[in-house]
């Protein structure tokens, strides 16, 4: 069975991965699967660490349950209003990468 | 009365707001920001009358809804920042109009003015916030709610560059934060504050790298959301595109609500001794590069716009100064203070800026050229609010500046107070560019018409100049009411 160091070990990756995909990617839309794959991160962990955090009655710990369901609600949020921002970008700008933004600089 | 009838209130007025807009017809849509602003001062007047005690403290909404005298003051900041909203939406309304698609009169506008609504509620939910559920979704609500309105000219480049700057930005400090969040939850069990409270001093020496290392992940989230230095990299640009008045509220109530979660995540953390010898340097190292950062890269500025956003970032720096200093027993009522002096004079120069951009077409300073001559009251509306973020005596940003400063200097801050010092002078120039483009230079065109201002953008504008020297000569109604 796969102890709790083993699944926060493959969420650091996740996390690793999604943070470069944002920072050296120059595609918006990967740019935002690298932002999800981030929070997805933080759910793997979190469903790792209430599974083997034990209450005293012998149950997970149901609160980090919930704030999953919460991740995944607000990520959903996130992606509709984020796809539509960038496909209005595409709409004007006929472009979805971001060495384009740069009509405001210092 | 109970404090949850507040939010609910709120967000039902949202409802109603956008029930009226799906059933009018073509129209200018002004009805509905009535709505919207007679709606939300009702529900100011009724923070007043709130009783915390009428909550019941074993109801299990008690464990994440806190009342006390901080989340109410925040509730009535982003209450009243809302209501300025809506009367800057109102002038804003034909520029909104030009850059969206429609061919039907009105399109656009309800909504323009119904989402800030809901972004207030999420402002007040984050305000009473004390669990990290809550936080995160109330902080969510807001953020997404700020996509939106960030880059609503949709025909408009700029608008929709920054909102998609903002976009980015936003979701990779959400990412920072639930998985700070994460390591918090896995180290101490519990995602509630006061829980995280009592069972810090009992934890292992080992677990502290990563009990730091979730804490520091969060402090990155809500560095990225009060722009602080050196997560501040997306303001100038997302504050230059966004429309005026949704950078007025950017940069007033959403600053306001970071502050105060960064307020609440930092008292949890502070009170263990070990802890606090390693998180207090590094908010004090953040407040001072963020001074710095703001003040100097302002001075170069032409864009009245992108000035005001490297200004803001210096303010931030002011309060972080405040927040490091948080064992002086005035701090929360200096933090407090400024936060409400900040967005009145922040709002008053948005307002009058919208104005005068309306009648010269552009933000630059360039466009006040002249503005004294050609209408004496809008630009002594500008001159107070400038002199105010510049700090000047007899204004509020003067006594902010002052009470944060007193509270650093007991706390033996003496660097970052003679920083802070420094910093002011520098403000000091680049405000009184803008006051010297209106008083000693000519008008481009000297032949132009009077500039046309709203009845209630006028109401507005006399309401912050007189609460901005009111609360500047005499705070102590202010002071008591935090106290």
């Amino acid at each position: 069975m796969p102890l709790l160091g083993d699944y926060l070990i493959v969420s650091g990756f996740l996390f690793a991965i999604g943070l470069a995909g944002v920072l050296l990617r120059r595609n918006l839309l990967i740019i935002f699967m690298g932002l999800e794959l981030m929070l997805n991160a933080a759910n793997l962990s979190l469903v790792a660490f209430a599974r083997h955090g034990v209450t005293a009655f012998g149950a997970p710990d149901y609160n980090a349950q919930v704030l999953v369901f919460f991740i995944i609600t607000v990520a959903a949020a996130e992606v509709a209003v984020g796809l539509a921002i960038i496909v209005a970008l595409y709409r004007l700008r006929q472009t979805t990468h971001v060495e384009d933004l740069n009509r405001m600089k210092f | 009365m109970n404090p949850l009838y507040l939010e609910v209130s709120v967000v039902v007025l949202g409802i109603v707001m956008l029930m009226a807009e799906a059933f009018s017809g073509a129209g200018s849509r002004r009805g509905i920001a009535g709505l919207g602003i007679l709606g939300l001062l009702a529900v100011l007047a009724a923070t007043f009358f709130v009783n915390p005690a009428a909550m019941d403290a074993a109801a299990p909404y008690a464990r994440f809804y806190s009342a006390d005298l901080l989340a109410i003051f925040l509730k009535q900041l982003s209450l009243l920042a809302t209501i300025i909203f809506l009367v800057m939406a109102l002038e804003y309304a034909p520029t909104v109009e030009a850059n969206l698609p429609s061919e039907r009169r009105g399109a656009g506008l309800g909504e323009f003015y119904t989402i800030p609504v809901f972004t207030c509620a999420g402002l007040m939910w984050m305000a009473s916030a004390k669990d990290f559920v809550m936080i995160f979704v109330s902080l969510e609500l807001v953020t997404i709610s700020f996509y939106i309105l960030v880059s609503y000219l949709r025909r408009n480049r700029d608008s929709l560059e920054a909102g998609t700057k903002y976009l980015v930005l936003g979701a990779l400090s959400t990412g920072f934060l639930v998985y700070g969040i994460t390591w918090i939850f896995g180290v101490t069990g519990h995602t509630n504050l006061p829980e995280i409270a009592r069972a810090l001093p009992t934890l292992d020496h080992a677990v502290a790298p990563a009990l730091l290392f979730g804490f520091g992940l969060v402090l990155i989230a809500l560095g990225f959301k009060i722009a602080a230095a050196p997560f501040q990299f997306w303001v100038p640009d997302v504050y230059q595109g966004a429309p005026t008045p949704v950078t007025a509220f950017l940069s007033t109530a959403s600053k306001a609500a970071g502050f105060i979660v960064l307020l609440r995540v930092f008292q949890t953390f502070v009170i263990v001794p070990e802890l606090q010898a390693k998180i207090l340097p590094l908010v004090a190292v953040l407040a001072g590069a963020t001074m710095v950062f703001g003040n100097l890269a302002a001075i170069p500025q032409s864009n009245l716009k992108r000035l005001l956003a490297y200004s803001s970032i210096g303010h931030a720096g002011y309060l972080l100064l405040g927040v490091a200093s948080i064992g002086a027993p005035f701090a929360g009522i200096a933090i407090l203070f400024y936060l409400g002096a900040y967005l009145l004079m922040t709002m008053l120069a948005f307002l009058v800026m919208i104005v005068v951009a309306k009648a010269t077409g552009g933000d630059d300073i360039s466009d006040f050229a002249g503005l004294g001559r050609r209408a004496p009251h809008l630009a002594f509306g500008m001159l107070l609010a400038m002199l105010s973020l510049a700090g000047l005596p007899l204004t509020a940003g003067f006594l902010g500046k002052l009470f944060i400063f007193e509270c650093a200097f007991r706390q033996e801050h003496y660097l970052l107070v003679a920083l802070g010092v420094v910093t002011v002078a520098a403000g000091f120039y680049y405000y009184l560019k803008v006051v010297r483009a209106m008083y000693w230079q000519q008008p481009a065109d000297p032949g132009a018409p009077e500039i046309e201002v709203g009845g209630l953008a006028k109401i507005t504008i006399a309401t912050l100049c007189a609460l901005i020297i009111w609360l500047g000569v005499y705070p102590a109604p202010l002071l008591a009411l935090l106290r």
